[in-house]
């Protein structure tokens, strides 16, 4: 908020600044009203400040709530919050890339171009403007069960050791900030959005909702995840359930090894090695369960 | 979910994809080097790749079709089926990403289908199936020679090499990420060294096809009737040696020809 006042201030005092003409940063941003609504492009334009990255474009727009032709619009919504890519919910389209709107600085960007285009993701239904439903990518999570299960509050001691190989093994999957760049850049991840039917009521639509994602691709940061957790002595007690998923409907032999998914990763989480292990983990347990049953 | 076949496939996705995986290697992708690896005996002369054929045809024409259909037409179009239902589940985005693996992936599917397509005409051209539709112009006892006059026109050489490429792109990328599906490779370092051998087995395999190719255009006036000669030649020692072994009471061990023996060169050319 301090940021957005100051912002003001010098966004007014650049307009008053009488025949000197201030460095302007243009952008256009991919809008849309209402969730299933259309959607439309809008061009605004800021005043440029040393430093700058997309959200502070994005304060500036929502301040001056106008236009590039000067029109006042309602001003544009997105998602942020920690402004340091460790919150995961400032993902957008910049410039056509998926990456984390915080760590997008602005003068980077118009090196490439003159413009700065910005569009929601396009694998999550848009909620308004660039703020999206990401409720998927935590179904995902769920799906694969990515947590340990303790489920209560006795004391079982203390738990099994870790030895620092396994840590440091685990530690870059552990990095995973949900920010969903994987899943927007994977060419086998696709949009499932759901709507609610005239006279469906709220519990059957979300029944429905959540048939539709369980039958889709679980993404990358879930088979992180899962092979994340199996890897945990705990958290490796359910690892058969993890796998019973990954080996069901829309699980890891959807992956089509396009390898995006680690390449966008802003966390330079190594997706990739986690997808062959979690190939190979599917691999040993759909044997198992052939000869076991 | 109502729908029975949908959710058959949707609860054997697993299973299917892995037997899509694996098919690409075995058999067809094992058909598709012994294949290459066979047209490009030619290389070593009409002579020796008629041998071939007549081995690969030495297990009776009534068992080949079983075997063709068995371990390559069935697992092939298996394979092209669930192929396009996967590119018809993905949504290519190598204009905003162009990784190479990225690039790999949209080449992986589009090389797939044009190695379908290619395939479909193959067959129709060369193979006996074909001949109701005007092609099969294979004859496994003249192979070189009228596999060259198929071949020949430019149109069909440019066509086949472009097939060939295809082909083999298709198994060579295949066979690197069927190593990370089935999880053979995991760490990036084994997944680079595992695409070096990919590389090398493409570029062989290429070599091998474009090369067999370049043999058959090879084989034109002077050349193509020697081939002819070669092929008949042949073809009369399989038939005498057909007679003896099955005529009845005129065998006899003494001259009965070396299973196996070079014919041809037993002949001098």
């Amino acid at each position: 908020m301090i940021k957005a006042v100051e912002t003001n201030g010098h966004a007014s005092n650049a307009e008053h600044d009488g025949g000197h003409v201030a460095r302007r940063v243009r952008v256009r941003i991919l809008r849309q009203d209402v969730a299933g609504g259309e959607s439309y492009w809008e061009r605004f334009e800021v005043p440029h400040e040393p430093n700058m990255n997309v959200i502070s474009v994005l304060q500036k727009v929502a301040a001056q709530a106008k236009s590039q032709d000067g029109r006042a619009v309602a001003p544009v919504a997105w998602d942020c919050s920690c402004l340091e890519e460790v919150c995961g919910s400032c993902t957008m389209l910049i410039n056509g890339r998926t990456r984390m709107a915080c760590s997008a600085l602005v003068d980077k960007l118009l090196d490439e171009s003159e413009e700065i285009e910005l569009r929601p993701m396009s694998k999550f239904p848009v909620v308004r403007d660039l703020v999206v439903d990401r409720r998927r990518l935590f179904r995902s999570l769920e799906r694969v069960q990515a947590w340990v299960p303790v489920d209560d509050s006795y004391d079982h001691g203390p738990g099994p050791r870790i030895s620092p190989r396994e840590q440091e093994d685990a530690y870059p999957l552990s990095t995973c900030i949900s920010c969903g760049c994987c899943l927007e850049a994977c060419p086998q991840f696709t949009k499932i959005e759901v709507v609610r039917r005239d006279g469906e009521s709220e519990a059957d639509f979300v029944k429905r909702r959540k048939a539709a994602f369980d039958a889709g691709f679980v993404g990358a940061h879930a088979i992180s995840q899962s092979m994340l957790f199996n890897a945990h002595p705990t958290g490796g007690m359910i690892a058969g359930e993890r796998l019973e998923t990954l080996t069901g409907q829309g699980g890891i032999q959807v992956c089509g090894n396009a390898q995006n998914c680690v390449a966008v990763c802003p966390k330079s989480i190594p997706l990739t090695r986690s997808i062959a292990r979690a190939g190979r983990a599917a691999t040993v347990w759909a044997i198992k369960k052939l000869f076991d049953r | 979910m109502s729908d029975p076949a949908e959710s058959f496939l949707a609860r054997h996705q697993f299973l299917i994809y892995r037997l899509f995986s694996l098919s690409g290697l075995v058999p067809v992708g094992a058909f598709l080097v012994v294949h290459l690896l066979t047209n490009a005996s030619i290389l070593a002369g009409p002579g020796t790749f008629q041998s071939r054929v007549d081995l690969i045809h030495s297990i009776g024409e009534r068992v080949l079709p079983i075997v063709e259909w068995a371990f390559i037409f069935l697992p092939m179009l298996f394979h092209a089926t669930v192929g396009f239902v996967i590119i018809a589940n993905g949504l290519p985005n190598v204009g905003s990403y162009p990784y190479v693996g990225n690039v790999r992936y949209t080449l992986q599917r589009a090389t797939g289908m044009i190695a379908f397509v290619f395939i479909i005409g193959h067959v129709i051209h060369l193979h006996w199936m074909g001949k109701p539709l005007g092609g099969g112009q294979f004859d496994p006892h003249a192979a070189s020679s009228s596999a060259a006059v198929a071949i020949q026109p430019a149109l069909a050489s440019a066509l086949y090499a472009i097939g060939v490429l295809c082909a083999v792109f298709h198994f060579a990328n295949g066979l690197w990420t069927l190593g990370i599906t089935w999880g053979l490779w995991t760490s990036p370092a084994a997944m680079r060294r595992a695409n070096a051998v990919s590389i090398v087995v493409g570029v062989a395999l290429a070599a091998a096809g474009l090369g067999s190719l370049a043999g058959l255009q090879g084989l034109r006036g002077q050349k193509l009737d020697d081939a002819r000669a070669i092929e008949a030649n042949m073809h009369e020692d399989r038939e005498a040696r057909e007679r003896l072994l099955h005529g009845g009471d005129r065998a006899t061990s003494a001259v009965r020809p070396a299973v196996g023996a070079p014919v041809a060169d037993s002949r001098g050319g």
